[in-house]
C-alpha cells in the first residue's frame, strides 16, 4: 500500500515539476492576452475619449545584465518603468541570456516564429537572414506611422539599412559607434613620441618607438578575437579601399588577391614585431581597457562605446588622459575621414507581436533614448539628442567630433561575413597572429568558406 | 518474490525514463545522422553524405586527430602516475597511508570548470603573472616565462597536464587499493630468491595488478574519449583549434552552425569508436590473463 | 609489511610523495589564498604571496554581481531533486531486478549496465531538440529528467552490488511471515541498504554538482544557470579584470563538494573507486 501511495506522489511531483519549470523560462509565458486582463476597474478609471487598448505585458530578451546602469538592457527597462507609471496593467519582462547564446536562442524562437516584442541581436548578414523569414518589423514604416522615426538619427538609419543590403529598415539602433586608436597620452610623451600618426608608415614608427622605450604598443584583448580582427580590418580597408570586405564576400574580388593577402601579411609583421603585447591571446576585452587606463599598454584600438569606461572613475589616466586618433591612411582607398562605424548591437521586434499596446510603449521610449544615454552615460545611442547636456566630457566630445566630421562609413571585419566563415576568421586570427598559420593560408581558408556559403 | 504488479511497479518508472532519455536519442542521433540542416529548416534527408563529408572536413577531422593524441597522452599517463605513486606509497610510507590516500584524491571531485579557471589563472601572463610565471621569475628563469595557454602548443600541454592532475589521485587510490592485496609472502619469496628491485617489478607485482590496470585503462579512456568540459572551460578549443575535441566539433556544428545532421553523424561516429576501443581494451585484458 | 629501512631509494620515494602531495593541493589553497586579495595586491606583490589582509569584499562581489547567489540556488534545487529521484527509482529497480525473479530481468539488468558506456555527447543533439518541443528548455525540468536518467547505470550497478552480498533468509522469513513485498523492501532491504544508497548519494552528487555540459546546453537564460554554467560565464564577463571577484567564485563553487569530502571522504573514495574496481 505504502508503494502506491510513494509511487502516487512520486507521479505527482514529477508533473507538477514539468510544469512548474515550463513557468521559469520566462520566454516561454505566453504573452498575457487581451481578453484574459481584468477589464473591471480600467473601464471605470479610464477618461472617456481615451479608451485606448488595454495595455499588456511586454517580453524583452537581451544581453546585458540589468543591474549594470552603463548596459542598454537598463536603459530600456529604466525608461519601460517610467511608461509604467503612466498606464496601467503595463509589465515588462527581462531575460538576460550570454552573448554565446543569443544566436542559438533567436534562431530557436525564429524557428518556432515565437520572437519576443522586443530582443538585441547582431546586424549584418545575420539580420537580414532573419529578416528573410519575415517575422520581424519594418521599423521605418512602423515608425513613420507612429511619428517617431524623425527621433532616429539619419546617419545610423543609414548605416543599419547598408549592413543588410539596403533591404529595408527592419532593426533599432542601440549605438551610433565610430571606432579608431585610443592611446596613452603619457606613456606617448614617454616615448618622445609628439604626433599622432597620419599614415601607417608613421604608425608603425610609433609602434617601434613605444616598443624601445619598454612600453608595449598595443593591447587587444585576445581571448575574445574579435577585436584583434578589427586591427587586421583596418589595415585591408584603409589599403583596399571601404568595401574591400564587402566585395570580397560577394565574389567582386578574392581574399586571395594579393591586396588582401598583404594586409594578412602586415598583421602578422605587426604581432611578429612584438607590436602586439605578448600573451595578448590570453586576455579579453575588458582587461585590454583597463590595462590602456592603467598604463600597461600604450594603444587600444575600440570603438566610441570605451567613452562609458573612460569616463568613469575607473579610468586611473583620468579625465583627458586618453586620446584619440583615426585608423592611419594606407596609400588613398579609404580617407582621412572614412571612420569604421557601427550601431552597435541592435533591437529587434517581432511583427506577430506587434500591436497597439507596444506602439504605445514604443512612441514612449524610442524618443526618449538619446537623451537618457547622453545624460546619464555620456554615449550616443543613435538617435536624435533634444537635451544635450552644457558641458559634455573630453571623451565624449571627441567621439562628437568624430561623427560629425565622418565622410564615409566601413564595416567591421566580420560584418557582411556569414556564421562559418566569421567563426574561422575569429578562430584562426590567434594563429596568424603566433604565426602557425601563414598570411596566404588563413586567407585562402576565408575565401574557401565563403565560396561554400555563397552557394 | 514474482508479484508481477510490483515488478512492474518497481522497475516502469525507471526503465521508462532511462529509455526515453539514453535510447530513443541514440537511435534518434543516428536517424538525424542521415540528414542535412536542422529539422524544421532546410531538413533533408541525405542518406551516408554526412558520413562522407566527415573525413573531407578538414576541422572534424582535426579535432579526430587532437582527441586521439590528448587520449593517447592522457591516458597513459594517468595510469602509471597513478601506479607510480601507489608503489611509493606502498613501499616507502609507512606512517600516514591514509592521510595520503585522502589528499591526493581531492583534485577527483572537484568541478572541471573549477579547476580550468584555477589553471587559467596560475598560467596568466598579463595584466598580472600567475603562479607559474610568478615562480619561475622566482627561480631566474625568465626566458620561461610565456603566455602558457595563448600558443598552440603550450596550450596543448597544459591541458594534458591538467587532466593528469585531476584523475592520478583517483588512479593512485584504485591501484593502490589491488597492491594491498598482493599477498606479501609471494613479494617477499621471490625477495629471498634474491630478485631485484625492478625484477620484483616486472615478474611479480605486475601481474598481480594486470586486471586493475586494464580497468583503469578503461576507466581512463571513457574520461578521456568524452574530452569536453576541461577543454571547453581552459581554452574554449583554441588557439585555433588545437585543443578542439570531437565532441566540441560535434557541438559547434549542431549548435552554432545549426547542422544537426552533420553534428549527429559526428557524435554517432564518436560513439562508435567508444564501443570499439572498450571492446578491444577489455579482450585483451581477458586473453593476457 | 615489507621493510626498507634507511633505504636512499625509500628515502628519495618518501620526498617525491611530499612533493606530489604539495603538487595536488597548493593549488587548491592558493585559489582560497587569492580569494582574499584586492584588486591592488594582485598587480603589486608575486601571486604566491600570502594575502596583506582578510578582504571578504570579493566574495560579496561574486554572491551578488557574479549572482553566485542565484546559481548556487539553481544548482541545489536541480541536484536535489534529481538525487530524491535517483534514490527512489534506483533502489526499487536495483530491488526488483537482484531480488526478485522475472523473465527479463537479465535483459532489462545489462541494459541499464550497458548505459555506462553510453557518452553523452551522442543523445545531446536529440535530447536538445525533444526538450525543446516539449517547451521545458532553461527549466529546472530539462536538467532533473536529464540527471535522472543518467545517474540510474551507475546506481543500479553500485546497489546490485550491495543487494547481492544481502542474506536471502532475512527476506524469506519475513515473506513466510505474511510480509507483502513492499513491506519486505521498505522495512527490511531499505535499512540493510543504508551504506549503499549513502555511498550512491555521494557520487551522484558529485556528477551532478559537476555537470557542464547539459547545463551549458539546456539553459541559456541567465537567471537558470548552475553554478558551473555560471562560473564559466563570470569569468567570460568579468574575465581577468577582477580576480579577486573570480576566485572568490572558484572558491564558493568547490566549497560543497569540499566539504561533503571532508566529512565523508571514507564514503567518497569507496564510492568513486566502486565504480571503476567491480567493472
Amino acid at each position: 500500500m505504502k508503494k502506491k501511495i510513494i509511487s502516487s506522489i512520486l507521479v505527482i511531483m514529477l508533473i507538477t515539476l514539468a510544469f512548474a519549470g515550463c513557468g521559469t523560462g520566462s520566454s516561454d509565458a505566453p504573452p498575457a492576452s487581451n481578453a484574459s486582463q481584468p477589464a473591471g476597474d480600467s473601464a471605470a478609471a479610464e477618461p472617456a475619449g481615451e479608451a485606448r487598448f488595454q495595455s499588456r505585458t511586454i517580453n524583452f530578451l537581451s544581453i546585458w545584465d540589468d543591474t549594470d546602469p552603463t548596459q542598454d538592457s537598463y536603459m530600456i527597462l529604466d525608461i519601460s518603468r517610467q511608461y509604467g507609471e503612466t498606464v496601467d496593467n503595463f509589465e515588462i519582462l527581462h531575460e538576460f541570456v550570454g552573448i554565446e547564446n543569443i544566436d542559438q536562442r533567436i534562431s530557436i524562437l525564429a524557428a518556432s516564429n515565437d520572437l519576443p516584442e522586443i530582443a538585441t541581436y547582431e546586424s549584418g548578414s545575420r539580420l537580414k537572414a532573419l529578416i528573410e523569414t519575415g517575422q520581424i518589423l519594418n521599423v521605418e514604416e512602423t515608425w513613420k506611422e507612429l511619428g517617431i522615426y524623425e527621433y532616429l538619427d539619419d546617419g545610423a538609419a543609414s548605416l543599419l539599412k547598408n549592413l543588410v543590403d539596403n533591404v529595408g529598415l527592419y532593426a533599432a539602433p542601440l549605438g551610433l559607434n565610430m571606432e579608431g586608436f585610443w592611446y596613452h597620452k603619457e606613456l606617448f610623451a614617454q616615448a618622445g613620441i609628439t604626433d599622432t600618426p597620419k599614415t601607417w608608415d608613421e604608425f608603425m614608427d610609433v609602434c617601434q618607438k613605444l616598443k624601445d622605450a619598454g612600453i608595449a604598443p598595443i593591447a587587444q584583448g585576445g581571448k575574445d578575437q574579435w577585436p584583434v580582427t578589427r586591427v587586421l580590418n583596418a589595415y585591408a580597408v584603409r589599403s583596399i579601399g571601404n568595401d574591400a570586405i564587402t566585395d570580397a564576400m560577394l565574389g567582386k574580388a578574392s581574399f586571395t588577391d594579393p591586396e588582401y593577402v598583404a594586409a594578412a601579411q602586415m598583421f602578422a609583421d605587426m604581432a611578429a614585431n612584438e607590436y602586439f603585447i605578448v600573451g595578448m591571446t590570453t586576455i579579453d576585452h575588458g582587461t585590454s581597457i583597463a590595462m590602456l587606463m592603467n598604463g600597461q599598454s600604450a594603444m587600444l584600438y575600440n570603438g566610441s562605446w570605451v567613452t562609458g569606461n573612460l569616463n568613469s572613475d575607473e579610468n586611473a589616466a583620468g579625465p583627458e588622459g586618453i586620446g584619440f586618433f583615426n585608423v592611419p591612411t594606407a596609400g588613398g582607398a579609404s580617407g582621412p575621414n572614412d571612420y569604421s562605424m557601427n550601431c552597435g548591437n541592435i533591437l529587434v521586434f517581432s511583427a506577430d507581436k506587434y500591436d497597439e499596446a507596444v506602439a504605445d510603449w514604443m512612441k514612449y521610449v524610442f524618443p526618449r533614448i538619446g537623451d537618457h544615454a547622453m545624460n546619464n552615460n555620456g554615449t550616443f545611442k543613435g538617435y536624435k539628442i533634444n537635451d544635450m547636456p552644457e558641458e559634455t566630457s573630453y571623451y565624449t566630445q571627441i567621439v562628437a567630433n568624430a561623427l560629425s566630421g565622418a565622410e564615409n562609413a566601413f564595416l567591421w571585419f566580420e560584418a557582411k561575413m556569414d556564421n562559418e566563415t566569421s567563426a574561422l576568421a575569429q578562430n584562426n586570427i590567434t594563429l596568424l597572429y603566433s604565426g602557425e598559420m601563414s598570411p596566404e593560408a588563413y586567407m585562402a581558408m576565408l575565401q574557401e568558406s565563403a565560396e561554400k556559403n555563397r552557394a | 518474490m514474482s508479484d508481477k504488479r510490483a515488478i512492474c511497479l518497481m522497475v516502469m518508472p525507471s526503465l521508462l525514463i532511462f529509455v526515453g532519455i539514453v535510447f530513443v536519442p541514440i537511435v534518434w542521433t543516428f536517424v538525424y545522422s542521415l540528414y542535412s540542416g536542422m529539422p524544421g529548416f532546410n531538413f533533408q534527408f541525405t542518406g551516408f553524405t554526412n558520413y562522407i563529408e566527415m573525413f573531407r572536413n578538414q576541422h572534424t577531422m582535426d579535432s579526430f586527430r587532437v582527441n586521439w593524441r590528448y587520449i593517447m597522452i592522457v591516458t597513459p599517463l594517468q595510469v602509471s602516475f597513478g601506479l607510480l605513486i601507489a608503489l611509493m606509497v606502498h613501499f616507502s610510507v609507512r606512517r600516514n597511508k591514509t592521510l595520503v590516500r585522502t589528499v591526493v584524491f581531492i583534485p577527483t571531485i572537484l568541478p572541471a570548470v573549477a579547476v580550468a579557471q584555477m589553471f587559467i589563472k596560475m598560467l596568466a601572463l598579463i595584466p598580472n603573472h600567475g603562479l607559474v610565471n610568478a615562480l619561475l621569475d622566482l627561480a631566474g628563469l625568465e626566458q620561461f616565462i610565456q603566455p602558457w595557454l595563448g600558443q598552440t602548443s603550450t596550450a596543448f600541454t597544459w591541458l594534458c597536464v591538467m587532466d593528469i592532475w585531476t584523475a592520478v589521485g583517483f588512479h593512485c587510490v584504485i591501484i593502490y587499493g589491488a597492491l594491498v592485496d598482493v599477498s606479501e609472502e609471494i613479494i617477499e619469496a621471490a625477495r629471498i630468491d634474491g630478485a631485484g628491485r625492478l625484477r620484483l617489478f616486472w615478474n611479480i607485482l605486475l601481474p598481480c595488478l594486470k586486471t586493475i590496470l586494464v580497468t583503469c585503462l578503461v576507466f581512463s579512456f571513457t574520461g578521456t574519449i568524452k574530452m569536453f568540459e576541461s577543454a571547453t572551460a581552459l581554452t574554449r578549443g583554441g588557439p585555433g583549434h588545437a585543443t578542439t575535441s570531437m565532441t566540441m566539433n560535434m557541438y559547434e556544428n549542431a549548435f552554432t552552425y545549426n547542422q544537426y545532421g552533420y553534428g549527429s553523424a559526428v557524435a554517432f561516429m564518436i560513439l562508435l569508436q567508444c564501443i570499439v576501443v572498450t571492446f578491444i581494451v577489455s579482450k585483451l585484458g581477458r586473453e593476457k590473463f | 609489511m615489507v621493510k626498507l629501512k634507511k633505504n636512499p631509494l625509500a628515502i628519495a620515494g618518501k620526498i617525491l610523495i611530499v612533493i606530489f602531495v604539495l603538487v595536488q593541493v597548493y593549488p587548491i589553497f592558493w585559489i582560497f589564498m587569492s580569494a582574499f586579495k584586492t584588486t591592488e595586491e594582485f598587480s603589486l606583490s608575486a601571486s604566491y604571496a600570502l594575502p596583506q589582509s582578510i578582504h571578504w569584499q570579493n566574495f560579496i562581489d561574486a554572491w551578488t554581481r557574479g549572482r553566485m547567489n542565484i546559481y548556487f540556488k539553481n544548482s541545489a534545487i536541480v541536484t536535489v531533486v534529481s538525487l530524491v529521484f535517483i534514490v527512489l527509482f534506483s533502489t526499487t529497480s536495483a530491488f526488483a531486478l537482484t531480488k526478485m525473479r522475472w523473465k527479463l530481468r537479465g535483459k532489462v539488468m545489462s541494459l541499464f549496465l550497458s548505459g555506462i558506456m553510453v557518452p553523452t555527447a551522442v543523445v545531446l543533439i536529440p535530447l536538445y531538440t525533444i526538450y525543446k518541443g516539449m517547451g521545458i528548455l532553461n527549466t529546472y525540468s530539462s536538467l532533473v529528467l536529464t540527471y535522472i536518467a543518467f545517474g540510474l547505470s551507475l546506481s543500479i550497478f553500485l546497489l546490485r552490488g550491495y543487494l547481492t552480498a544481502m542474506p536471502d533468509d532475512m527476506m524469506e522469513a519475513a515473506v513466510i511471515d505474511g510480509a507483502n513485498i513492499y513491506q519486505v523492501f521498505t522495512y527490511i532491504v531499505l535499512p540493510l541498504l543504508k551504506t549503499g544508497i549513502v555511498t550512491m548519494l555521494v557520487i551522484q552528487f558529485y556528477f551532478r554538482w559537476n555537470d557542464l555540459m547539459f547545463s551549458m546546453t539546456f539553459i541559456s537564460d541567465n537567471t537558470m544557470r548552475t553554478v558551473q554554467t555560471g562560473l564559466l560565464f563570470f569569468s567570460d564577463q568579468y574575465g581577468n579584470r577582477n580576480w579577486g571577484a573570480i576566485f572568490a567564485c572558484i572558491a564558493i563553487s568547490v566549497t560543497p563538494t569540499l566539504a561533503i569530502y571532508v566529512a565523508l571522504n571514507k564514503l567518497v573514495i569507496e564510492g568513486m573507486t566502486a565504480g571503476a574496481v567491480k567493472g
